[in-house]
């Protein structure tokens, strides 16, 4: 404390130091000394505390006491937007998307997708179109990986549950095996 | 002399009154159709409504229609049948009665007026088929 | 989302991958054995006869293909997947070459560009020109691969002259439509019909540009699987009929579910658009169903729009009349009030979920009932319903192709569970099972050994007197499928007790390892097991003879009850569509259909899975237990839950498996359901076995979704037709 308080005020410390050797100088102690003195060694607590102003001395404890925390889990969702209806009640589905079963490309299935639960869809008498009173209906966020799907779904406070990816385990195929002699593996079909 | 007096505008004013069936008579048509104008019958149509033609009035006010009583206050522009529209609004000058053109077929249907605000007032409704059938409870 | 694939590839193949194809390696052996081989200058490790395609699948590589198929045969004809090698000669077809050590496979170079460009120039010559009518536009491997693989321009001129071929259309029932000058000839619905379905119906005829795939007679292709050449063919030959001109894939909304007309629990793909059900489609689950998917699935979604309850009914004057819903719980309420304690009972129906029978089943509990009942009764001496093992196919359908002796009894699985069927189909013709069957002499699409018709089959076979029993002795994995059906018989019990003590004998004497269950039952229902789960032990015999004030319905149709069985009852129907139940009630609450509502399904093997809305339930249909919740509130007997997070919890304390979605929990205390089936009384009966679905058309209508369903009609009037034909 004795030494930030003295290094704060360098630059009146010149003066303050002369005032203080000149009043050690005047209690007789150490009379030769007096220029070799620094402030660190020789200024008691008592005497350093009693320079700092008050205030000064209360801004910097405070300074040193609140430190800023940031939360782990940051709440997103209650600022992002989204009424607060439509944070609370709906639940997320994350799920890898299914093969299209009609054809046989897999290049658009290895990612992790956001879906909501269904809302309620009706027929609008005007024309016959189907309405919905569901804003987050055509939301499908794509992610990478799981794990950022999750982080995602807690920043905003969805409440989510996460469907088994099905992994596809092809067993091994072989040509041969079609005309085997003793195997029911041989194809009646060529 | 008397049109640099004004006197001949009396004369006309009292002429119209005389001719819209006197004072009582003018001030009730005032009230319902706002003017008083006087002018030949030129037709009647089978609702009542009556034609009128003067052609001293400028092109374009020189013949109107007086509804029908039975509408009161509530008249309306299509309360005009089909015949008359077309001599009320200057496509032709022969009334109904006079021209030979005007087609009369059997399934002609009877006019109707504007039914908006109405009880009948067209309400557009669906055409297509339902997306779901329902059960029908046997009986 | 678009974005997706870039950042996806700066991740690394390998890592991004989520669905890598892993392969199957069968023994440890073979894993010291791994051959290398290079695709595209990037190293993998394979066991030896992998192929080419499938090593590159490995890496993450995947080679075009139109008539390769994982879970077909190899036939090597279309010749898409045409690699280079380096040091080889030609190209290489990768879907049927193995690999060799140290081979460097080139999946970009030039050779191979211009192998797919002239595969796929040849393929485009004689295709029609049929993209905007066509119902695989946006969904076709034939448009994908020419824009991806194929050249821009074509050399063909002679359009006026000789002209693109022309084939006629075959007729091959009410399901599929053939448009055959479409057709490549990839043989994959060949191999098809030959390998999974069993039909050797379809081949090919003729040769060169004259060839055409189909039936040669005009024939129907009577199978319960037929459904799935729509999905093989990889261009718009084979669509589905149904779905014909219907919609586009990329303006329909896919959700995932669960199939619920059968009890295999097979995974689905709805597509809907503004708010109807246009299609199902089957998902990949490698422990169910595989890929494939039944046509009652498939095809029975147009029931979804037929003979729905909209609005809740009240019976007034005789007959059944639409009300609010306020009106028809305060009736309902008011038949319930002050009912003496034991008069109040629940039927479950073959469609209802797991919420839906936890709600009902505390209702009536807390109303002081304690009878609820399935249509299909379980037998209660013995352990019951208390011990899981006791009514599940405890070894799951993954395992049963891995068994190589297996014993039906009283089932006849292609037609109550297609999907088990293929998987003993395919463990018959890759493991050479042997296949007993006890029960009438029905057309498995497999040979398998008549044993006879009569239960006491069963005692025999454990005694050793009949001449199945060496070959069920000498098994090392043998398994016991016994039909749910049967034990609803007055010798139910009796038979569940013979067919434990012959598992028993059959998992002493060989040297199955542990993890394998030699007993297990099918179901045919898909509530059958949660209802089970859940605590629904009793049969509609005690219903009728308890005589209840209160008689809730809930979905079942097929109980096979009629108004008089309960004079003085008032019935309330619970339940989608309006069939039997609905129409012997005094009171209708309109509930939701599997794809309307967000729901648990329990499936043979004990596996809990949940569906997912696609749709909204119509009119002013409700889910179940929304139903049942409000009706209790009505009564004063307030149930705990308000949303279905409450009620999933309600449903784990009394069955936790029942919210562990996707997974088998193994069910136990199997010595112990022996030692308490050993104390069951009676003896078998002499009546034969028989099961309910023995021919192709009494296939397609079971439950009230399919008998509501005019595509399952039209099935069952094609397949008898087919039937007198002499072809």
């Amino acid at each position: 404390m004795a030494l930030r308080v003295s290094s704060l005020f360098n630059q009146s410390n010149n003066f303050t130091r002369f005032r203080l050797t000149r009043f050690f100088a005047d209690s007789g102690k150490n009379i030769k000394d007096s220029d070799q003195v620094s402030t660190d060694a020789v200024l008691p607590k008592k005497l350093t505390v009693a320079l700092v102003p008050e205030e000064v001395h209360i801004a910097q404890k405070t300074r040193q006491e609140t430190l800023a925390v940031v939360r782990e889990n940051e709440d997103v969702g209650t600022c992002s937007g989204v009424p607060e209806e439509h944070i609370k009640t709906r639940t997320v589905r994350i799920y890898c998307p299914a093969k299209n079963a009609m054809q046989s490309g897999t290049n658009n299935i290895n990612y992790w997708q956001i879906d909501f639960d269904t809302r309620e869809r009706w027929e609008n008498p005007l024309i016959g179109w189907t309405s919905t009173g569901d804003p987050l209906s055509n939301l499908q966020v794509g992610f990478v990986s799981k794990e950022e799907a999750i982080a995602h779904c807690n920043k905003m406070g969805w409440k989510y549950y996460i469907q088994k990816p099905n992994v596809n385990n092809p067993k091994p195929r072989s040509y041969g095996i079609n005309f085997s002699w003793n195997k029911r593996t041989r194809v009646s079909t060529k | 002399m008397a049109k640099y007096l004004g006197i001949d505008r009396i004369c006309n004013f009292w002429r119209t009154i005389k001719a819209s069936g006197g004072i009582l008579n003018s001030l009730r048509l005032t009230f319902r159709v706002d003017e008083l104008r006087d002018g030949t019958l030129v037709g009647v149509d089978k609702y009542g409504n009556k034609y009128y033609e003067n052609n001293e009035y400028i092109f374009s006010r020189n013949r109107w229609v007086i509804y029908s009583e039975k509408v009161n206050l509530d008249y309306d522009g299509s309360q005009v049948p089909a015949e008359w529209y077309g001599w009320l609004h200057y496509k032709t000058d022969l009334i109904p009665t006079k021209d030979p053109s005007r087609p009369k077929h059997k399934w002609i249907a009877d006019h109707k007026p504007n039914l908006s605000g109405t009880n009948e007032a067209y309400i557009p409704y669906t055409t297509t088929k339902p997306k779901i059938i329902p059960w029908k409870p046997p009986q | 989302m678009l974005r997706l694939p870039v950042i996806k590839l700066t991740a690394g193949l390998q890592n991004g991958r989520i669905s890598v194809a892993r392969l199957h390696t069968t023994s440890s052996k073979l894993q010291q054995e791994l051959v290398e081989v290079f695709i595209d200058d990037k190293p993998v490790q394979v066991p030896p006869g992998t192929t080419v395609l499938q090593a590159a699948a490995k890496v993450g590589v995947e080679i075009p293909r139109f008539c390769y198929h994982e879970r077909l045969a190899v036939a090597g004809n279309c010749r898409m997947c045409l690699v280079e090698i380096e040091k080889q000669i030609k190209p290489v077809a990768a879907c049927a070459m193995p690999v060799m050590k140290g081979w460097r496979v080139k999946t970009n170079s030039d050779l191979t560009r211009k192998a797919r460009e002239g595969v796929m120039e040849f393929l485009l010559v004689n295709h029609p020109l049929d993209c905007p009518i066509c119902d695989q536009g946006g969904e076709c491997d034939l448009q994908d691969q020419s824009m991806a693989f194929g050249s821009d321009r074509s050399r063909f001129v002679d359009i006026n002259y000789t002209g693109k071929r022309a084939v006629e259309d075959k007729d091959i029932g009410p399901l599929i439509k053939t448009i055959m000058t479409r057709c490549i000839h990839c043989t994959r619905c060949i191999r098809f019909a030959s390998e999974v379905a069993g039909i050797d119906d379809l081949g090919t005829t003729g040769r060169g540009n004259d060839m055409q795939v189909g039936t040669y007679v005009e024939k129907m292709f009577l199978s319960e699987l037929s459904g799935n050449i729509i999905d093989l063919c990889p261009v718009g030959a084979l669509t589905s009929k149904p779905y014909a001109f219907v919609a586009r894939p990329w303006e329909t909304r896919r959700t995932d579910s669960i199939d619920v007309l059968d009890a295999v629990g097979s995974n689905i793909v709805i597509s809907h658009r503004t708010n109807e059900v246009l299609r199902i489609l089957p998902r990949v689950n490698e422990e169910i169903n595989e890929e494939w998917l039944s046509d009652k699935a498939r095809f029975s979604c147009d029931g979804l729009k037929r003979q729905r309850l909209i609005t809740p009914m009240i019976k007034i004057n005789g007959n059944l009349e639409a009300v609010e819903w306020e009106d028809a719980l305060v009736a309902t309420a008011r038949a319930i009030q002050n009912i003496a304690p034991n008069k109040c009972a629940g039927i479950a129906g073959k469609l209802v979920d797991a919420e839906a029978l936890v709600a009902l089943k505390d209702l009536v509990n807390r109303l002081g009932g304690e009878i609820l009942a399935t249509e299909q009764s379980f037998p209660k001496e013995g352990a019951g319903i208390d011990l899981r093992s006791n009514y599940l196919l405890n070894n799951t359908i993954a395992a049963v192709e891995e068994a190589d002796v297996v014993l039906l009894i009283g089932t006849n699985p292609r037609y109550e569970a297609p999907l088990v069927n293929t998987r003993l189909r395919k463990g018959y013709i890759h493991g050479e099972q042997t296949i007993g069957l006890i029960g009438p002499n029905v057309d498995l699409t497999y040979d398998y050994e008549h044993l006879g018709q009569s239960a006491d089959i069963v005692t025999q076979l454990r005694n050793g007197t009949h001449p199945f029993s060496n070959t069920l002795k000498s098994a090392k994995k043998p398994l016991i499928i016994l039909g749910v059906d049967q034990l609803m018989r007055k010798d139910g019990a009796k038979i569940l007790s013979e067919t434990q003590l012959l598992a028993q004998t059959l998992g002493e004497n060989t040297k199955a390892p542990e993890e394998w269950k030699v007993l297990n039952i099918l179901h045919t229902r898909a509530s059958q097991v949660a209802a089970l789960d859940v605590g629904y032990s009793s049969t509609i015999e005690e219903v009728k003879e308890q005589q209840p004030k209160v008689l809730f319905l809930l979905g079942a149709d097929d109980a096979n009850i009629k108004r008089e069985d309960f004079p003085n009852t008032c019935i309330i129907y619970i339940g989608s569509h309006g069939d039997e139940g609905a129409s012997i009630a005094d009171v209708i609450l309109p509930g939701a259909a599997y794809t309307e509502k967000v729901a648990t399904y329990v499936n043979t093997e004990g596996r809990s899975q949940q569906t997912c809305a696609a749709i909204t339930p119509p009119g002013m249909a409700r889910p179940d237990w929304k139903i049942i919740r409000a009706l209790s509130e009505i009564c004063g007997v307030r149930l705990p839950y308000d949303n279905l997070a409450e009620v999933r919890s309600r449903l784990e304390e009394i069955a936790p498996h029942l919210v562990r979605y996707g997974a088998v929990e193994s069910a136990n205390y199997f010595a112990q359901a022996l030692e308490l089936s050993k104390q069951v009384p009676g003896s078998l009966s002499s009546d034969p076995l028989e099961v309910k679905q023995e021919t192709l058309d009494q296939f397609f209508m079971t439950d009230a979704i399919s008998r509501a369903s005019q595509t399952m009609a039209k099935c069952v009037q094609a397949v008898i037709k087919q039937r007198e034909s002499n072809l």
